[in-house]
C-alpha cells in the first residue's frame, strides 16, 4: 500500500515517512505544491497526508484537484491552524481526516489507519495482534473468540496501541490521544497507569498474553518480543 | 454645550450689551440736544421780550400760544436769571405736562418784573421715545438675523465637519470602510478631513498586522513544534535508550506541550480580541456543565473528587465554543487547585453562575485573572483565568472571585 506525504517542511516529512513506513506501507514525500500534483495525477495513494500551505500554491487545491479526477485516495489534512473554518472547508472538499499542527506521530498512524479500515469496500473493519483481534465497527475486542469487555477509554487504548503495533507510544501521545490535552501531563501520568493496568488485567483474564510494555512511565509499547 | 450654541450665545449677548450701551448713550445725548435747542428757544423769546421792553417802555402782552406761555409777576428786587424744568398745568389738554421755563428779570419803569417764558417739553420727550423704540426694534431685529444667520449659515458652514464626524461615529475597526468626507472650500476642515482619513488609514493597517501577527506568530511555531515532536517520537524508538535518557526525553515533550497549549491559548485571547466569535446561540450551560464533568471524569476520580452540580436550567445566549472553553476552564481550574477528597460545588441562581472550591488561603484578587499570573503551585500556562476573563469581558459578563471560610467562590453573572 502507497501513502504520500505533501510538507514542505523537509524534517517533518522524513520523520512522519520514517514512523510510517514498515511492511504494509511505502511512502513517498512531496515538498511542494507541483510535485504534489504530478505525484497525484501520477499514482492512486491508500492515503495521502496533506499540508495546507504549501510552496506554489494551497492543500486545498490539491483536494479540489482529486474531487475532480474522482480520485479516491483518502486524505489527512495536516495544518498549523486550529480552526473550524478550515476544518469544514477542508472536510466538505473530501478530506476525511483534520490534524493539527504539532502531533504525535503515533496519532498520525492511528488516523491513517482509521481512513484506510473505513475506505477498504470488502468490509476488513478487523485488526489484529496475536490473539487480540478488533473489531473497529462494532466496537468490540476478542481474545481469540472470547469478547473482552471494555470502558471506551480502554478500548481506545487498545486501539492506539494496535494502530501504532511494535512502536514506543509515548505518554504524552496518548493523553492527548485520550483527552485533548485538557489538563496537564503531570496529572494524567496516573490516569493513564491506572487504564493500562485495568486493561491488561482484562486482557490477561481471557489468557491474553501480556503484550503492553512500561518504559519507565514515559512510554508504552505493544510487543511481542 | 454645542459649539453653536455657544457662539450664538456670545454674539447674541455681545450685541444686546454693545446696542444697550449705545442706546442709552444715544437717549442722554439727544435729550441734551434737545434741551440745549429748547433752552435756545426760550432764550430768543427773552431777547424779544427784553427788545419789547426797549422799545416800548411797556410789558408786552402776557400770552399763551400753543404750547409756549408767557408771564410777568411784580418783584421787589434782581434775581439772576435761571433755567428749570417743572410739570405744568395745560389747559388745553387738560393734563399736567413736563415743561421747560426761563425765568429772568426785567425793569419797566423802575419797577421790577419777574418774567417767565415756559415751553412745553411734551414734543420733545415724544421724539426720544420714538428714537428710543427704533432703537429697540433694531436690537431686536438684529438679535433675530444674528440668531438666524447663525442657525443656518453657520450649520451649513459646519456640514462637513458633521458629515467627518458621523462617519467617525460609524467606524469600526473590525469591518473598517472608508472615511466619508465632503468636499468644502473651508481649509481647516479639508486638512482635517486629510488627517483623519490617513490616521485611519494608517490605524486599520496596524490593526490588522497586529492581529495577523500573533495569528501568523501562533501558526509559524506549531511546524517547528510539529517537527520536534516527531523527532522526539523517532528518538525514543532507540532501544538503547536508558532510564536517564527517557526522563530527559519527557521533559522536552512536556515543555513542547506547554509550547504548543501556550500558543494555542494566545492565539484564543487574540480570536477573542479581534471579535472572531460572532455567531451566537441560545446555551445551556446545564448541558455545557454536565458534558464538561463527564469528560474530565478521570481526573475527578482519580483525585477521589467531590462534584456536586447544581447548575438549573441556566441559558446564555453566547458563542458555543466560548461557553465550553470558560465552564471548562473554571472546572479545570478547580479540580487542579482541589486538594484529594475535596468537593467542588457548581450552583446557578437566576442569571448566576458559581463555582466553588476549598483552598487554604485568599488568591491575589486583583491579579488572578492577567495574563501569565501564577499561584505559587501552577505549572499551567498561567493563561486560564485571563481568557476566563476576556470570555466574561468580551460577552458583557460580569466576573467575580471571593474567599470565604476557606473557600474560592468564582461567580459569574450574566
Amino acid at each position: 500500500m502507497k501513502l504520500l506525504i505533501i510538507e514542505d517542511e523537509k524534517e517533518l516529512a522524513e520523520s512522519m515517512a520514517s514512523y510510517l513506513k514498515n511492511e504494509n506501507y511505502t511512502c513517498e514525500i512531496a515538498f511542494n505544491f507541483k510535485q504534489a500534483l504530478d505525484k497525484i495525477e501520477t499514482s492512486d495513494y491508500e492515503c495521502i497526508a496533506l499540508d495546507i500551505t504549501l510552496p506554489g500554491g494551497s492543500g486545498m487545491q490539491i483536494l479540489k484537484e482529486l474531487k475532480n479526477n474522482k480520485k479516491t485516495d483518502g486524505v489527512i489534512i495536516i495544518s498549523a491552524k486550529n480552526s473550524i473554518d478550515d476544518r469544514i472547508s477542508g472536510l466538505r472538499l473530501g478530506a476525511d481526516d483534520y490534524l493539527v499542527k504539532p502531533f504525535h506521530l503515533s496519532e498520525l498512524a492511528a488516523r491513517i489507519n482509521a481512513i484506510i479500515r473505513r475506505k477498504m469496500y470488502n468490509g476488513n473493519n478487523i485488526i489484529h495482534f496475536n490473539e487480540i483481534f478488533i473489531d473497529t465497527l462494532a466496537k468490540q475486542v476478542m481474545v481469540r473468540k472470547d469478547l473482552v469487555e471494555l470502558t471506551r477509554k480502554e478500548y481506545e487504548l487498545l486501539l492506539y496501541f494496535l494502530s501504532n503495533q511494535r512502536r514506543v507510544v509515548s505518554k504524552n501521545a496518548l493523553v492527548s490521544h485520550l483527552w485533548n490535552q485538557e489538563m496537564g501531563t503531570g496529572e494524567s501520568a496516573d490516569i493513564i497507569y491506572t487504564h493500562i493496568k485495568n486493561l491488561r488485567k482484562k486482557l490477561h483474564e481471557k489468557g491474553c498474553g501480556d503484550y503492553i510494555r512500561s518504559l519507565y512511565g514515559m512510554g508504552y509499547k505493544l510487543t511481542d518480543q | 454645550m454645542k459649539l453653536q450654541a455657544q457662539y450664538n450665545k456670545i454674539s447674541i449677548a455681545s450685541s444686546i450689551i454693545v446696542l444697550l450701551i449705545a442706546g442709552a448713550g444715544y437717549y442722554f445725548l439727544l435729550h441734551y440736544v434737545l434741551k440745549d435747542q429748547l433752552d435756545e428757544t426760550l432764550r430768543v423769546e427773552q431777547v424779544e421780550i427784553q427788545d419789547f421792553i426797549k422799545t416800548n417802555h411797556s410789558l408786552p402782552p402776557a400770552t399763551t400760544y400753543k404750547d409756549q406761555r408767557i408771564e410777568f409777576k411784580k418783584i421787589d428786587k434782581i434775581f439772576p436769571q435761571s433755567f428749570r424744568t417743572l410739570m405744568l398745568y395745560n389747559t388745553e389738554d387738560k393734563e399736567n405736562e413736563l415743561s421747560r421755563q426761563l425765568l429772568f428779570p426785567v425793569e419797566v419803569n423802575g419797577q421790577y418784573y419777574a418774567a417767565s417764558v415756559t415751553k412745553s417739553q411734551e414734543d420733545t420727550e415724544k421724539i426720544i421715545g420714538v428714537i428710543l423704540l427704533i432703537t429697540l426694534g433694531l436690537i431686536i431685529l438684529l438679535s433675530i438675523l444674528l440668531f438666524l444667520a447663525n442657525r443656518f449659515l453657520v450649520k451649513r458652514l459646519w456640514k462637513p465637519f458633521q458629515a467627518t464626524l458621523s462617519s467617525i461615529k460609524n467606524f469600526d475597526l473590525n469591518a473598517p470602510s472608508a472615511i466619508k468626507t465632503e468636499k468644502t472650500i473651508i481649509h481647516e476642515f479639508n486638512e482635517l478631513n486629510e488627517n483623519i482619513i490617513m490616521m485611519t488609514e494608517k490605524v486599520v493597517k496596524d490593526y490588522l498586522s497586529l492581529k495577523h501577527f500573533t495569528d501568523y506568530a501562533s501558526h509559524e511555531i506549531q511546524t517547528p513544534l510539529a517537527v520536534i515532536n516527531s523527532k522526539l517520537d523517532i528518538l525514543i524508538q532507540d532501544p538503547a535508550l536508558n532510564e536517564k535518557n527517557l526522563q530527559n526525553l519527557q521533559a522536552i515533550y512536556d515543555a513542547v506541550d506547554k509550547m504548543s497549549k501556550l500558543s494555542q491559548s494566545l492565539l484564543l485571547l487574540t480570536r477573542i480580541e479581534n471579535n472572531q466569535f460572532t455567531d451566537r446561540q441560545e446555551v445551556n450551560l446545564h448541558e455545557t456543565t454536565k458534558n464538561i464533568i463527564q469528560e474530565l471524569d478521570d481526573w475527578i476520580r482519580e483525585k477521589s473528587l467531590t462534584v456536586c452540580n447544581n447548575i438549573g436550567e441556566l441559558k446564555v445566549t453566547m458563542n458555543r465554543r466560548l461557553a465550553d472553553t470558560l465552564i471548562s476552564n473554571l472546572i479545570i481550574n478547580a479540580i487542579k487547585y482541589s486538594g484529594r477528597q475535596e468537593s467542588i460545588l457548581l450552583r446557578s441562581e437566576k442569571k448566576m453562575f458559581t463555582i466553588s472550591n476549598p483552598g487554604m488561603q485568599a488568591l491575589a484578587g486583583d491579579q488572578i485573572f492577567d495574563r501569565f499570573w501564577k499561584s505559587e503551585y501552577s505549572d499551567g500556562t498561567g493563561l486560564g483565568l485571563a481568557i476566563v476573563k476576556q470570555i466574561c469581558d468580551h460577552c458583557g459578563f460580569l466576573l467575580r472571585y471571593e474567599f470565604r471560610e476557606k473557600i474560592h467562590h468564582f461567580s459569574i453573572v450574566f
